[in-house]
């Protein structure tokens, strides 16, 4: 299988799908790798720095040819003309927004599968290439920031005089939010981070932030990491701090994406004019329109004396590490598919399906939800205003869990317990006639009834128990076995009331099954009561 | 007069209450929110069957016979003296056990808490036997009732004395080590064929001496079989003697014609059935090893056994690791039966705590069969008010291992055996481990050389990645704190 590196044509982008060392460990696996003359050039990786790591340098369209087209930027809509029929392109695509694209791409019959469509699951974490440009965006970010501002990030006393540290403002802590956060903190600024979830206070405060939130009763946990729209009432006090804020802070990183939505507006013009001279806006989220009501995509403007940078290729300005992760993303994502030696679109792969947007031509995308995997969000019509932000690096205990019940072994179990009581009911049916006539067989074969029953019901219950109460699972049913109490008992009672050795047997017996019971139930408190969150 | 108390509506409604108390407690367990309520739902239906099965007289019934018979009246206000005598025996039965078993759950150490479980499940056992006698020393029976008696005590010998064993070994009175007779599968094969001799002969002769051979060989074989088995695989024998002890009282209920108890039996015994299953599972090996091999039986003894681990093993001491853990922005502790037997559990929640408040991501992973039961470890942290929401199972958290700065092992060996993987020939080959050599450093607290209950060497300990901080576990993480916190 022939892999194809073409170069990126948009205006201003310097990157490459893939660097030198990425192409070596591609070749070690046994794929064949084409270059486009000069792909990697603004990265700082020369074709021969390629043809080292064991690719030929090609020419454009032999490029384009090969089996499998790897590129970072979606296509333009020129290019997917230069595709080969039946051949598969892996790139970024965002489906959602660019439905002519999808259209034109499926015109050639090919397969392809969008990088930006990765679902966020564990598994998937090295393969998720929007993770990789954001951390690589965040970080960016603040350096464009300095760049602009005019002073220093960390506070110094110095003998002319004392400067006061910077105040960073970071709105949305997913993963180029918490990139720009460790940025900006390492340079000595004071950071603080807003988000709307709850879950990622701990984030922040491990990378030393401050953590930002409104106080109303509402997560704005979304599905796949994603933050979910939130209400009037949450969106004004929302406001409100920002409006606090702004007053106070040098410099705002804004990071709030939903995927297949232009971005919220959550920074207005009078938050910007309430800010200091000599502020710094950077808005991560210009490319999908902004966060910011005043960027302008691809430009830096000043408005009132306040910075506004709108760059949409900050992962770009690091070309070189930005090429190597991204490549890396794609090794691991041609590896999940098979390798060189197995390469298929399997559509029982969670991490792979979500990606498929065409095969052969024919639409697969959106996939249908799967059991683990989550799906970006369909586009709905949003009622506006939304907030949310940008991915959140993967909560990585979310899911998994249980051990569910291997469906097998329950089956077989049924399947035993179901071939004994029909055998029972033979051996009575076929059997002899006065054996069948007794009433000690027919209640015999009622508890046999009973028995089978409670163990399915059994099966059932203690399935669900979670493994972290296995040992209070196991000392309740400890204490509640004690119920042999009551075979003691009737023993003991049915005798009228005579002390024979055999009464005297069941009150032994039924001493022990007391201590059972007192113990088995007393200890479970016991363990229960410990349980805290 | 037939009141409804003594009639078997009442007690038939009253045993099928209990019985649904009892699922819902189970159901119950399936959260930690609503697990307390499942144990009260247990409670309840506990009473209710015993409260039932008190005030169901039989003898209201033959008062009333008697009142119309003035000689019999007489006889039977002799009985009833005795009877006073035998009721305060009865209800002094049920105290003196109600008391001794509430010591024993509030004495009991959460360390101790596999030996009270072991020994717990010795009393079920001992009680179905007794059970079984009193019914066979009372009456007659016919055939089919014999043979549900003979099952009922020989499972319930099986388990009494295969508990006491575990009680002994899991308490270190007898050494864990399994012991293997040359020909104990073909002994085993001999008690059981002894067995099924001596329950033809009592079904057949109701010759009680019989049935007492046939608890002796039970008793022998619950000893046996207990013997055979390593002191690792002790969870998934607590967890079988657990299922043992619901069989048995489903044996009882069939004997006693009590659906009640085998309901409960049943429901007992599937969960230590499932429970077993589950820790087989994680332990990789199939439940007809665990019970009849013991360690060294399976694996095969060629290519000249494992492979010896080699290297030398990195030593650091508290101090260093406290400069570590200042580093290290997450950090993932692995305990295991070492941190019960030092009995480390608080000091590890004080160092959980230290590195939390210096914004450290603390978490906890938890192989499946860590410790001496099922759970065991969750049981020993929740104690220590170590919050359940950070203690992770071992599918959670092996992904995000390679992401960790730091792995604390205290007091585990197997559970993070490298071999597990890479090593074929090892007695533990293909049992699922944590991964914690992935991380970047990996902290081995060890109470010294020694290898782990497998009685294997672990290649972890020679890792480039890894130190061993050697000392008792509570000592050690003390110390750790203490440097951390100055």
């Amino acid at each position: 299988m022939k892999l194809g590196i073409v170069t990126e044509t948009r205006p201003e982008e310097r990157r490459v799908a893939a660097s030198p060392t990425t192409v070596a460990k591609w070749i070690k696996a046994g794929w064949e790798v084409a270059v486009e003359r000069g792909a990697g050039t603004a990265s700082s990786y020369p074709d021969s720095q390629y043809e080292t790591a064991g690719a030929t340098i090609v020419d454009r369209d032999v490029a384009w040819h090969a089996d499998i087209v790897l590129k970072l930027r979606p296509p333009t809509l020129e290019e997917p003309a230069q595709l080969r029929e039946g051949s598969t392109l892996i790139s970024y695509l965002f489906p959602a927004e660019n439905p002519d694209l999808v259209e034109a791409l499926a015109a050639r019959k090919v397969t392809v599968l969008a990088m930006d469509q990765v679902p966020r699951i564990s598994r998937a974490q090295k393969m998720d290439a929007l993770s990789s440009m954001a951390n690589i965006a965040g970080y960016r970010s603040v350096i464009e920031a300095a760049i602009r501002f005019g002073s220093f990030f960390t506070g110094q006393i110095t003998a002319a005089g004392k400067v006061a540290p910077a105040k960073v403002l970071i709105i949305g802590a997913g993963v180029a939010g918490l990139a720009a956060l460790g940025a900006a903190k390492s340079l000595g600024a004071i950071v603080r981070a807003f988000d709307v979830r709850p879950s990622v206070e701990e984030q922040i405060q491990s990378l030393g932030g401050e953590f930002l939130t409104v106080r109303i009763q509402e997560s704005g946990e979304g599905q796949g990491g994603y933050a979910k729209e939130m209400s009037k009432e949450f969106l004004e006090a929302e406001y409100a701090l920002f409006r606090e804020q702004a007053k106070d802070v040098d410099i705002v990183i804004t990071t709030a994406l939903i995927p297949g939505k232009p971005a919220p507006k959550l920074w207005f013009a009078d938050m910007v004019e309430l800010m200091k001279p000599g502020s710094v806006i950077v808005d991560l989220a210009s490319e999908k329109g902004g966060n910011c009501e005043l960027t302008v995509p691809g430009q830096v403007i000043e408005h009132k004396g306040v910075t506004i940078i709108g760059y949409t290729d900050l992962a770009g300005r690091l070309p070189k590490v930005a090429s190597e992760l991204y490549g890396t993303n794609l090794f691991h994502f041609l590896d999940e598919m098979g390798g060189a030696k197995n390469y298929k679109v399997d559509h029982e792969n969670d991490a792979v399906r979500p990606a498929l947007v065409l095969e052969q031509g024919e639409k697969k995308w959106p996939a249908p939800p799967m059991k683990k995997a989550e799906p970006p969000k369909p586009v709905a019509a949003p009622p506006p205003p939304v907030v949310a932000v940008a991915p959140a690096p993967k909560k990585s205990h979310g899911h998994g869990g249980a051990a569910s019940p291997p469906s097998k072994a329950v089956g077989a179990t049924m399947a035993v317990l179901g071939l004994i009581a029909a055998g029972v009911f033979i051996a009575l049916r076929f059997g002899r006639t006065d054996v069948i006539a007794s009433p000690e067989t027919a209640a015999l074969l009622q508890h046999l009834t009973v028995f089978v029953m409670a163990i399915f019901v059994g099966f059932q219950v203690v399935w669900n128990v979670s493994p972290a109460l296995h040992t209070p699972l196991m000392s309740v049913t400890n204490a509640i076995s004690g119920i042999i109490v009551v075979g003691g008992l009737l023993n003991a009672r049915t005798s009228g009331g005579d002390m024979q050795p055999s009464v005297i047997v069941a009150i032994v017996a039924t001493l022990f099954a007391t201590i059972n019971i007192a113990g088995g139930f007393l200890v479970t408190r016991r363990m229960l009561a410990m349980f805290r969150k | 007069m037939q009141d409804f108390y003594n009639s078997d509506a009442m007690i038939t409604a009253a045993y099928v209450i209990a019985a649904v108390l009892f699922i819902l407690s189970l159901r119950g367990l399936s959260s930690q929110e609503t697990a307390r309520r499942g144990n009260l739902y247990g409670i309840i239906g506990m009473a209710i069957a015993i409260g039932a099965t008190l005030a169901n007289n039989p003898d209201a019934a033959i008062t009333t016979t008697l009142a119309n018979n003035p000689d019999a009246a007489v006889a039977h206000a002799a009985a009833a003296a005795t009877r006073g005598g035998f009721h305060a025996l009865l209800f002094g039965a049920i105290f003196v056990g109600a008391v001794v078993g509430s010591i024993m759950a509030a004495r009991v150490a959460m360390t101790g808490m596999p030996e009270l479980v072991a020994l717990l499940h010795s009393f079920v056992g001992l009680a179905a036997v007794l059970v079984g006698y009193s019914l066979d020393l009372k009456t007659q029976h016919s055939l089919a009732h014999r043979i549900e008696i003979y099952i009922d005590v020989w499972i319930g010998a099986i388990t009494t004395t295969g508990s006491v064993l575990a009680f002994l070994k899991l308490r270190g009175s007898v050494s864990g080590k399994p012991l293997l007779l040359p020909a104990r599968h073909f002994l085993n094969l001999a008690m059981l064929a002894g067995s099924l001799v001596c329950a033809f002969y009592y079904a057949k002769t109701n010759n009680q001496i019989a049935l007492e051979i046939g608890t002796a060989i039970a008793c022998v074989l619950g000893v046996h079989l207990v013997a055979a088995i390593g002191g690792a695989d002790m969870p998934v024998v607590v967890s079988m003697l657990n299922s043992y002890s619901g069989w048995t009282a489903s044996a009882a209920g069939f004997m006693l014609g009590n659906d009640l108890l085998i309901i409960v039996g049943a429901l007992v015994g599937s969960s230590g059935a499932i429970l077993s299953y589950i820790m087989c599972k994680a332990m990789n090996r199939s439940i007809w090893n665990v019970i009849f091999g013991g360690f060294g039986a399976a694996p095969p003894k060629s290519a000249g056994g494992p492979a010896q681990p080699q290297g030398e093993v990195q030593e650091i001491v508290a101090n260093e690791l406290a400069d570590q853990l200042k580093e290290a922005k997450s950090v993932v502790i692995v305990p295991g039966y070492g941190m019960a037997v030092g009995r480390a559990q608080h000091a590890v929640r004080e160092l959980t705590e230290v590195l939390r408040k210096r914004g450290t991501t603390v978490r906890f992973a938890i192989h499946p069969v860590a410790g001496r039961l099922p759970g065991h470890m969750n049981v020993l942290l929740a104690e220590a008010n170590v919050p359940y929401d950070i203690v992770l199972e071992m599918d959670e958290i092996n992904d995000d291992l390679p992401a960790t700065d730091i792995v604390m092992v205290i007091g585990a060996n197997d559970i993070v055996n490298p071999a597990a993987e890479d090593d074929p020939s090892s007695p533990i080959a293909g049992m699922p481990v944590l991964q914690v050599w992935k991380s970047k450093l990996v902290i081995v607290n060890k109470r010294g050389r020694a290898a782990g209950y497998a009685g294997i060497d672990n290649p972890l300990f020679y890792k480039p990645n890894t130190k061993m901080l050697f000392g008792d576990a509570k000592d050690a993480v003390e110390k750790v704190v203490a440097a951390l916190k100055s």
